[in-house]
């Protein structure tokens, strides 16, 4: 047992331990881990290097959308570049090593590149590599190919199996947390053929890390019974494992199961993966939000995540990744951690809030109203806060909270366009009440327990009637905008995967290219596979 | 995308192969003065946004010829029916 895996809680089987080596290092893990929650339980905060500035980089989300910590799964033609060690499954005999670093990750000849960064700007290579013509392709762009970059591709044949498969169903929902679960309740109830689609390999979406009361009863104990229920009726399909990627022409979506990416060998005759096609006649996006970042410098040292990141591996994976946390926050979900965080026993050293004043449950934490971060301290994990106004924080761990923005995406796959919301600073979906596909609960910017169980019974009720909507406890949300904390002397980064900072925007504007659009091309924020 | 073919019902579009643009009507005479008429016959096509009439052999279903008619905007499949009621249709129309 390590100092970082808390003795009791979270949704891992202590009982069986799983070995599994990072860079060629053994390190044991449990059943219910990630790559990445192993890793934090053991020690290891650094998992990568950063695209063009080769910084050291850990975890800043417990997620799909981690820019960060990417690494090369498996050996020889099973080997897989860029997965994401938040959500590889750990087995036991798993191999992955860093990627993007030389000769190792703890030293990187390529961070020198941190030191000519003043050179290397936005736009620099439109401004640096422009003659001869013919350097181009024979010179610059094999040396920039190797000085930046991702990780390789085996170079071995695939020994798995993949198939395609067809579903049709009544109603498809997308995503299994507390808005899912009741869609698919209620029109599962309702006699409906359903079928419950979730990227993890267990349903229950956010309940599976907040703290949570449904029903008089622990949250993830009512997704239990609900998920329970579900598997036992005929007219319902649970595909845990299963992240729908596109929406087509005659309400048609595209899958892919993960069938047995959490197992070193796929058992004989079965695929390693299944594409699927689901023909539904009506659907329910209820993939969530995600967390948003802010911009201070060193916001991309390892030890600085996401608040509900650092909640996650406290909750599901009993994994305190420091003794001593800085939480950061424009809204009230920042409060959340810092309770969260003082229940497991770790020291909360004060919640800097942005906002002048707020009325959120402090759960007994030092508040500093109308503060903010300005830099951190550390290089490969942190020392201490600096604030704006020249406080010196020390601690080990910093949570920091933009508020959250509902994942939209897969509504705007064909044309439609989704829009800003003031009261909770985010973008919502597109609504077109006529559409056989509608958002339902925090993916349509529902921020409240009680809001997403309602609309998750209405979305899924076939005459759209909300019904049997348990009872639950509200967390409040408010949100004040707070993006960029202008003080900032190091890098704070708006783009963690390709290296593009709030001052290579500002750049972007200076030089013209101020437009939305202008700006993602010059920048290439909001371009990598995190986006 | 979906299409409901009139005799087998509704298929996915996989299982058509299409030959393209419905609306050409191909000269009656093959008189060299009508040469005009037959370059737009065989060369000549629109690309209209909105409703568009195209040829679609239901090559894994009936095997039979259609004429699917979509609105190349929205992608929404307006009718779908046999080329040979597309084209009496049209005679019968006068065109």
């Amino acid at each position: 047992m390590t100092s970082f895996r808390l003795s009791r809680g979270g949704l891992i089987d202590r009982a069986s331990t799983l070995g599994f080596s990072f860079d060629g290092k053994q390190y044991r893990g449990h059943a219910g881990d990630t790559l990445a929650s192993a890793l934090l339980a053991n020690g290891v905060q650094l998992m990568g290097r950063s695209f063009k500035y080769h910084r050291p980089r850990g975890v800043i989300s417990a997620g799909g959308a981690e820019p960060n910590a990417l690494v090369e799964l498996r050996e020889g033609g099973r080997r897989e570049a860029n997965t994401r060690a938040t959500v590889v499954e750990l087995y036991d005999g798993l191999t992955a090593r860093s990627q993007n670093r030389w000769p190792s990750l703890d030293f990187d000849v390529g961070a020198i590149n941190s030191l000519g960064s003043s050179v290397f700007v936005a736009g620099f290579y439109y401004k640096t590599f422009m003659w001869p013509k013919s350097f181009w392709e024979k010179v610059y762009e094999p040396i920039i190919r190797r000085a930046a970059g991702l990780g390789t591709a085996s170079r071995e044949a695939d020994p798995d199996k993949y198939e395609r498969a067809y579903a049709h169903c009544e109603l498809l929902v997308i995503g299994s947390g507390p808005t899912g679960l009741m869609a698919a309740l209620t029109a599962a109830r309702a006699g409906e053929r359903v079928i419950l689609a979730d990227e993890g390999s267990r349903h229950g979406g956010s309940l599976l890390f907040e703290r949570e009361e449904i029903d008089g009863r622990d949250g993830l104990e009512w997704a239990d019974g609900v998920t329970a229920e579900l598997a036992s009726m005929p007219n319902v399909t649970l595909m845990p494992r299963t992240t729908v990627f596109g929406w087509y022409d005659g309400n048609i979506f595209g899958a892919v199961e993960r069938v047995n990416d959490h197992v070193a060998v796929p058992p004989p005759y079965e695929p390693r993966q299944r594409y699927w096609r689901f023909i539904a006649k009506r659907a329910v996006l209820a993939a969530g939000a995600e967390e948003r970042p802010i911009a201070f410098g060193g916001n991309d040292v390892p030890g600085v995540m996401l608040a509900s990141a650092m909640r996650t591996y406290a909750n599901r994976y009993a994994v305190v990744p420091g003794k001593a946390v800085v939480v950061f926050t424009n809204n009230d979900s920042g409060y959340r951690t810092a309770r969260d965080m003082m229940a497991h026993g770790v020291r909360v050293e004060a919640i800097v809030d942005s906002r002048p004043a707020s009325s959120a449950d402090t759960g007994g934490a030092r508040v500093l109203d109308g503060r903010t971060i300005a830099d951190v301290k550390g290089r490969k994990n942190v020392v201490a806060v600096t604030l704006a106004d020249g406080e010196r924080i020390d601690c080990d761990t910093v949570a920091m909270t933009g508020g959250w923005s509902p994942i939209v995406n897969l509504l705007c796959h064909r044309g439609a366009k989704p829009h800003w919301d003031e009261s909770i600073a985010a973008f919502l979906p597109p609504e077109d009440p006529a559409c056989a596909f509608v958002a339902g609960g925090s993916a349509a910017g529902k921020m409240l327990l009680s809001e997403c169980l309602a609309d998750g019974a209405a979305r899924g009720a076939p005459d759209g009637a909300a019904r049997m909507v348990p009872s639950c406890r509200d967390e409040a949300f408010a949100i004040t905008p707070f993006w960029w904390v202008k003080e900032s002397k190091g890098k704070a980064f708006v783009d963690f995967q390709n290296d593009a900072t709030a001052d290579d925007l500002l750049l972007a504007a200076r030089e013209g290219y101020g437009h939305i659009e202008h700006a993602k091309r010059y920048t290439t924020t909001g371009m990598a596979t995190d986006q | 995308m979906l299409i409901k073919c009139p005799h087998c019902g509704t298929r996915p579009v996989e299982e058509y192969t299409f030959l393209g643009d419905a609306t050409p009507q191909r000269p009656a005479s093959s008189d060299p003065a009508t040469m005009d008429q037959w370059f737009d016959y065989v060369y000549l096509r629109d690309n209209p946004k909105g409703r568009f009439h195209e040829f679609a052999h239901h090559a894994g279903g009936c095997r039979s010829w259609l004429v699917v008619t979509r609105d190349t905007q929205t992608h929404e499949v307006l009718s779908v029916v046999t080329a040979r009621d597309f084209a009496r249709n049209r005679t019968g129309a006068g065109a």
